[in-house]
């Protein structure tokens, strides 16, 4: 105990220590400060995506990523990654003003809003500029522009939502056909239990439920009417939509759907169907392409079993254009040269063609390639106008309603719940809006 | 030494408690080499295959051997910083025998009543108007702003506990106030600051919230727990690559954990013989 610091001294070598601790960091910490977005690098373009881990489609991405580094020697390409958190980091690095250049994201809850409040760009102007237009399928436009005519941003993948049928375990319990009415739906499902074999699996309690209970409603509900209905979530006034309801519930409390089907989530849907302990499943391309071998070979894809006095021809399907589109950031105007180039690149036929073949991607683009390696996938795309298409409820619910309704989509799947009482949780997760 | 059946309950229920606590991270283990499909049909079955596949493509997909580095970097310059900042502070308000004293301590501990959640926006605000935003360095300099309560009040607690006849006799050796702290009171409290270097350490490492938004997502700076939930995804997650990837940032943790705790309970031994 030789120290004979004295107090002055004892307080500067205190904040010397808290320097020390903290100055040898700085170069490691804040050396890549920032995103190197429009205030750093200008010659780095920062995309931020939901590709880019094991999301479906991520290595066709990631190694089109580097053809387009190869092809574009002078420009960095920096990939962003988040998952389901995106659409919120996103917003505070706009909020900071240190956005990424182009977002890779669907059309869904927050991202509604984007245009509106100027965290992306109009693009419909650069589409135009770029003559790229021409490469996009006029109902992905249309499904991208907001009321005022704004494109919100540039269309890349669709997504058919057809229902997958297993037809060896419908056939093991004496289903000889794939069912087209409510009554042969109900028929088939009682026969399935008979054999222990869940009959309609779904994630009653997320967004695979919320659509395929959106879908079930449409069932009386023409375009139009269903348009009106789920942007104003009046599901009493409409009597379509009361109709609707009362045919899911029948459905539900005949037994169709896999026990505890207000429990569980799409993983546990998929699973379910990919191991074969259910028959029926109402599932989105990147679902159908992740059916194992020896379930796809037995498996057919069409719509959903319609009521007698239903307002649609055939059994529907689900369709969306809006699964992942690019959107440009305030910043990414400050690159537009770069953009650009990344646009084109991702809109060209052999890029596209390869998201097609090895990914099993649909696209909200033009291409006769069908997905050669994902049977299931390519059915589905081939299914045209054997089937009718229900509207896809996510661009006309208000992205406040988006998480309420699917607590509410938990209560409908819930066996015994009245219809009206169905009609109320929707109504009220509109109200909490 | 024997025991009495009176032990018997004791030893059925410490046993249960330890299966109990055992069967999550069984649970985890076995995941990590299983597909999905496994992982749902027979949660609890053995694995049937040791590969270490999902490791390896937990690992590269989500680039987590660069996520482990940020996190270490900011936990252990953030752990240095709180140290830096806390011993001080606790020697001073536990040797302070006045109100400006004992008001310091309470202002400490004031902080405990501040929701996480509550902060983030101004410290988001914070960040984007100090310049420091998408960078480690805020962190660095946040998480120590959050632990200074707990470990203000733990170490006050503990140099408390030092007999003043120790700095007494250190000061009649012709030691300065930074030599009673350094050469008295900081080895006697060496249980305290090990149990504060664990307990922020768990909380730095594991913070999430505050990582993903002020660090964000890039790569070359995002921490592990940023980086692990880029491997779900809301159209279909891997369970068996997501719950191997947990395991890959577990195990830093598991093994600060072992260190910090022997030489927790070595000081805490040590401490009491010389006391």
């Amino acid at each position: 105990m030789r120290s004979t610091m004295s107090r002055r001294g004892f307080l500067a070598a205190g904040s010397g220590l808290a320097a020390a601790t903290a100055l040898p960091a700085l170069p490691a910490l804040a050396g890549c400060s920032t995103l190197a977005s429009a205030d750093s690098d200008p010659d780095t373009l920062v995309v931020h995506s939901q590709l880019g881990t094991t999301a479906p489609g991520s290595p066709t991405y990631l190694s089109a990523l580097n053809t387009f580094r190869d092809e574009n020697p002078g420009l960095k390409v920096k990939n962003l990654v988040n998952g389901d958190d995106l659409a919120q980091v996103y917003e505070t690095s706009r909020l900071a003003r240190k956005e990424p250049d182009v977002v890779m994201v669907n059309l869904y809850d927050k991202t509604l809003a984007w245009t509106d409040v100027g965290a992306t760009v109009d693009v419909k102007g650069y589409m135009d500029d770029w003559g790229l237009r021409k490469r996009v399928l006029p109902v992905a436009l249309d499904a991208w522009t907001d009321g005022k005519g704004r494109l919100r941003a540039f269309p890349y993948f669709a997504t058919n939502w057809p229902v997958a049928y297993n037809t060896a375990l419908l056939e093991s319990a004496g289903v000889d056909a794939i069912p087209t009415t409510g009554d042969q739906l109900i028929s088939a499902a009682r026969k399935l239990r008979a054999k222990g074999i869940a009959p309609v699996t779904v994630g009653g309690n997320d967004w695979t439920g919320q659509k395929l209970l959106a879908q079930i409603i449409q069932t009386f509900l023409t375009p139009d009417e269903a348009r009106k209905v789920f942007t104003s979530g009046d599901f009493s006034g409409s009597r379509g939509a009361r109709e609707g309801i009362e045919y899911f519930t029948a459905l539900r409390d005949a037994g169709v759907f896999a026990d505890k089907a207000q429990g569980l989530t799409s993983d546990t849907m998929t699973t379910q169907f990919n191991t074969g302990a259910a028959a029926i499943q109402s599932a989105m391309s990147s679902a159908l392409a992740k059916v194992p071998d020896k379930i796809a070979r037995h498996t057919d894809v069409g719509g959903w079993p319609l009521a007698p006095g239903a307002a649609h021809a055939k059994p529907t399907i689900l369709r969306t254009y809006t699964l992942i589109g690019f959107w440009i950031s305030p910043n990414g105007t400050k690159k537009l040269d770069s953009v650009e180039k990344f646009l084109r690149f991702m809109y060209r036929p052999d890029t596209v063609t390869r998201f097609v073949k090895e990914s099993g991607r649909d696209m909200a683009l033009r291409s006769d390639t069908l997905s050669t390696d994902f049977p299931l996938v390519a059915e589905a795309q081939k299914l045209g106008d054997d089937v009718s298409e229900a509207l896809l409820p996510d661009v006309y619910v208000p992205p406040a309603a988006t998480q309420p309704l699917i607590t509410a989509t938990s209560t409908a799947f819930t066996r015994g719940t009245s219809p009206a009482r169905v009609r109320s949780v929707l109504e009220a997760a509109y109200r909490t809006a | 030494m024997k025991h009495g059946k009176s032990w018997l309950p004791a030893h059925i229920l410490a046993w249960a408690y330890a299966a109990l606590l055992l069967v999550p991270l069984y649970y985890l283990l076995a995941s990590a080499f299983k597909t999905n499909e496994e992982i749902f049909a027979s949660p609890f079955s053995l694995p049937t295959s040791l590969s270490f596949g999902n490791f390896g493509t937990a690992f590269e997909s989500a680039d987590l051997g660069l996520a482990v580095v940020n996190s270490a970097l900011v936990t252990a310059f953030s752990l240095a910083l709180t140290l830096a900042l806390a011993i001080p502070a606790a020697f001073a308000v536990a040797r302070s025998t006045g109100r400006l004293g004992a008001f310091v301590e309470k202002v400490f501990s004031l902080g405990f009543l501040i929701p996480t959640f509550a902060a983030l926006f101004p410290t988001f605000l914070l960040a984007a108007a100090t310049g420091l935003f998408h960078t480690r360095m805020f962190m660095v300099l946040f998480l120590p702003a959050t632990a200074m309560p707990l470990s203000v009040v733990i170490l006050v607690q503990f140099m408390r506990t030092i007999p003043k006849e120790m700095e007494e006799a250190a000061r009649i050796d012709g030691a300065s106030t930074f030599g009673v702290l350094r050469h008295v009171y900081t080895p006697m409290c060496m249980p305290g600051i090990a149990t504060v270097l664990l307990l922020n350490f768990l909380t730095f490492w594991n913070e999430y919230l505050y990582s993903l938004v002020i660090i964000g997502p890039d790569p070359s700076q995002r921490t592990v727990q940023v980086a692990l939930p880029t491997l779900k995804s809301l159209t279909g997650t891997d369970y068996g690559v997501l719950t191997a990837g947990t395991v890959l940032t577990l195990v830093p943790v598991w093994a600060v954990y072992t260190v910090l705790q022997k030489r927790m309970q070595q000081a805490l031994v040590s401490g009491a013989v010389k006391m």
